[in-house]
């Protein structure tokens, strides 16, 4: 999935992120969000304003909806703010998000990439705020939580008449959305204006490892970190990402982990070590639940008559297929690639958390064995397993002939350590079948930011995935 | 009148430009027009020196000159008179002369047809390179093609490799030219070719090797032989050009390739890149090639223990946390 986090700057680059995930057949129709949103240009401000205009007369309950929709933005503008990454000795604007007051002493609840510039790098960056009628002052943050992409930021000098705004109150577990319903995001898009979106819960994103609110409704960088609230006010979700290739697809938190963050955090003094510890410790916990759920589900059945292929449940993961064309001379192959929806962003360069599992099936008789054997050679050696960067480590190899049911393979793991969160690595196994003359397969896994004795617990479980089947 | 010698002026290449021959003795030389050898060198002085026999042989006797008088590299000092060695070469200013005196006794005669006895011995291992190499490359573009593809491609597969070989070797041939005055083109194929065979059946053989026994090292091992056959490749090339200068050259190549293999090295670790070759072996071969045995998974997940150690002694922040940030593996 593309995820466009909300943040104005990041979604401007989030290139890379497209470029991961360009595999998936829906992906070369994409149009990037941060095309459209690049500069507000008057010109593009007021098309946007017409285009508003037209949407309003066109609906049939104009007056009703907008009616709420100007309840819900009066009830929350005085606890709405925007939230600006500046740089440290400058007040020069490195990212804008939103964010909503949750406490009477200044608590606000954001997205965790809204501030991930002043987390990781203080000595660069800091944090103000600005509300909607205009006061400015400087943040402090006080906890997060990487997994979920949250932060809570608390104001370092609140403004006396901070206890007036009033809070966001959260909207009752007990009570929950049903689909449909209508349900208002609030946030500063494009850093452009503060803004009132109306949209439609529409329960879970279904195979997400980690839950998050499906919102039919348009956001648009700079709402990250936005609450979004029910008919009445209360908070339901904060506002998190967007789909590139969709439209009114769009991600909210669920309160619930807000709410579970503002419980643990609201007393916390501010952050003023690294955050580094804190967050191999948070990812230490969300990849030990993943491997354990991965681990835990049996391989799905593959039809291919001599090869049993590990290729997962699609219980948080989506396969995507393919093949050549059947009239082709040359390799036929039928692919198979799965991945997550879901992965937790750490920096722009960044995101983790998450696993893939490829396959391809090749049948070479068309190419006789010496070509065979050298197409399927030179798919063996293309593989890419990354280069050292900022954040992680060359990759480092370990390659043998590897039997797993009966099926010899050549089978090499590599694997990245995160060069500033101790105890993280990626895993990448890539094998290949070595048994036959003209047919074989090649699987690759991929895990990103698992500890070492589980890289070695998912490669296991991968390469026990594959197996040579009597033909029928 | 009986010839006692003969005096040669040699051009830059070692060839006679000017012969003298010397019926008596002393013989003196110089740009004065009285002298009995005449040289068109400004760097001369009028009379430069004499060449008197005596009893013992023929001697130098340089005059009061700018420039003086070298044999060989060593200049003769003032007011000596050396006996010319048996080379019967001097320097005068900037003039080569050689002295060739009616007592020498010659060298047998060189047998003419020598060097195109060689040529056709050479040829018809010239004409076995090319097939081997031809029948090599068809090999290489047939495994690599796909079925299918528009006869073009291959053709131009075909074509571009021999185009660069000709290439290749004309140039050097041209600096055979102006070396030693001869196109030696053919000599020049057959040092590429030759090494270029060695260098991709040491690497085509390591690679299934290395696949066989499952020792990637083999194929490092490979890696290097294919540098080292290149090198020599250059080697003889130059050998080729300067024969009289393979020594020096071997010390050049050779230190290029230490240096540049040690900055290559350094390159490699401080990237935590493997030292030489790929990341990983890359080679899948038939089926029947494969000797190694298999092990089986909880094994290979074993002996991938060690990983972690050095991983973490990558990961160890410090010497270069100001690199670029980087998102390439994205």
């Amino acid at each position: 999935m593309l995820l466009n986090c909300l943040l104005r700057r990041r979604c401007a680059r989030l290139s890379a992120l497209l470029v991961a995930l360009a595999a998936a057949p829906w992906a070369h129709a994409t149009s990037p969000i941060a095309h459209q949103a690049a500069p507000a240009s008057p010109l593009a401000r007021a098309s946007l304003a017409a285009s508003a205009a037209e949407a309003d007369s066109d609906a049939e309950d104009s007056s009703n909806l907008s009616a709420s929709a100007r309840r819900i933005y009066d009830f929350g503008r005085p606890r709405l703010l925007q939230v600006r990454t500046l740089l440290r000795d400058q007040d020069s604007q490195a990212s804008v998000g939103s964010g909503s007051l949750v406490g009477a002493d200044g608590l606000i609840l954001t997205n965790y990439h809204v501030v991930s510039q002043v987390a990781l790098e203080p000595q660069r960056y800091r944090l103000n705020f600005q509300t909607v009628d205009g006061v400015t002052g400087a943040l402090q943050l006080i906890a997060f939580d990487v997994v979920h992409d949250l932060a809570l930021v608390r104001m370092a000098k609140p403004p006396a008449t901070v206890s007036t705004r009033g809070i966001f109150e959260f909207r009752p577990a007990a009570t929950p959305l049903a689909q449909g319903e209508r349900i208002f995001s609030l946030g500063n898009p494009l850093d452009v204006g503060f803004a009132v979106v109306e949209g439609t819960y529409n329960g879970l994103v279904e195979r997400s490892f980690l839950p998050q609110i499906l919102f039919s409704g348009s956001l648009n960088p700079g709402m990250s970190g936005g609450p979004v609230l029910d008919d009445r006010g209360h908070i339901v979700g904060v506002n998190v990402a967007t789909r590139r290739d969709g439209q009114q697809i769009s991600f909210l938190v669920p309160a619930e982990f807000a709410q579970a963050l503002i419980a643990r955090g609201a007393n916390a003094k501010p952050i003023t070590t690294s955050v580094e510890a804190e967050m191999s410790r948070q990812l230490l916990q969300h990849q030990q639940q993943l491997t354990t759920r991965f681990v835990a589900l049996p391989w799905r059945e593959t039809k291919h008559a001599h090869y049993s292929v590990p290729v997962p449940q699609e219980d948080f993961m989506r396969c995507w297929g393919s093949s050549n064309p059947s009239e082709s001379k040359g390799l036929s192959f039928e692919r198979s690639d799965c991945q997550m929806d879901t992965a937790i962003f750490i920096n722009e360069s960044l995101r983790t958390g998450d696993m893939a599992v490829r396959h391809e099936v090749y049948d070479g008789s068309k190419l006789g064995a010496l070509r065979f054997a050298e197409e399927a050679g030179q798919s063996f050696r293309n593989e890419g397993m990354g280069r050292r960067t900022h954040d992680l480590t060359a990759p480092k190899c370990k390659e043998d002939f590897v039997e797993s049911g009966g099926l010899p393979m050549r089978t090499v793991m590599c694997l990245r350590a995160y060069r500033r969160l101790p105890g993280l690595y990626d895993v990448a196994v890539l094998s290949q079948s070595v048994d036959a003359k003209t047919e074989g397969v090649q699987g690759r896994f991929d895990a990103r930011g698992v500890s070492f004795e589980n890289a070695m617990l998912l490669a296991t479980h991968y390469l026990k995935g594959f197996a040579w089947k009597r033909s029928p | 009148m009986e010839t006692l010698a003969l005096i040669e002026t040699l051009d830059r290449d070692g060839q006679p430009r000017q012969i003298l021959r010397v019926s008596q003795w002393p013989v003196r030389i110089g740009r004065a027009i009285d002298c009995d050898l005449v040289l068109d060198d400004p760097h001369v002085a009028a009379l430069h020196a004499t060449l008197d026999m005596r009893e013992d042989g023929l001697h130098v006797v340089p005059a009061t000159t700018v420039n003086g008088v070298r044999l060989g590299r060593a200049s003769v000092a003032p007011g000596s008179t050396p006996l010319l060695p048996a080379s019967g070469q001097m320097t005068l200013g900037a003039t080569t002369l050689r002295v060739r005196l009616a007592s020498e006794v010659l060298a047998p005669e060189l047998r003419l047809l020598d060097r195109h006895a060689v040529e056709r011995r050479n040829a018809a291992t010239l004409v076995a390179l090319i097939v081997i190499a031809s029948l090599w490359k068809g090999f290489d573009l047939w495994l690599s093609a796909v079925p299918g593809a528009p006869g073009s491609t291959i053709a131009w597969g075909y074509l571009s490799a021999p185009i660069g070989l000709i290439v290749w070797c004309a140039v050097w041939a041209i600096g055979s030219m102006l070396f030693q005055r001869r196109f030696a083109f053919w000599a020049h194929l057959q040092v590429a070719l030759t090494w270029l065979l060695v260098a991709v059946l040491v690497e085509e053989v390591t690679k299934q090797l290395a696949f066989a026994l499952s020792m990637p090292l083999v194929e490092k091992a490979g890696r290097l032989a294919f540098a080292g056959a290149l090198a020599m490749m250059m080697w003889r090339h130059m050998g080729l050009l300067l024969p009289a200068r393979r020594r020096a050259f071997a010390i050049a190549i050779g230190s290029a390739v230490v240096v540049g293999g040690a900055l290559l090295l350094v390159d490699r670790s401080v990237s935590q890149e493997p030292l030489v070759g790929d990341l990983y072996l890359g080679t899948i071969s038939l089926p029947g090639v494969r000797i190694a045995k298999p092990v089986s998974i909880d094994a290979f997940v074993k002996s991938a223990a060690p990983l972690q150690q050095t991983l973490s002694k990558w990961a160890k922040p410090g010497d270069d946390d100001d690199d670029s940030p980087g998102g390439d593996d994205d």
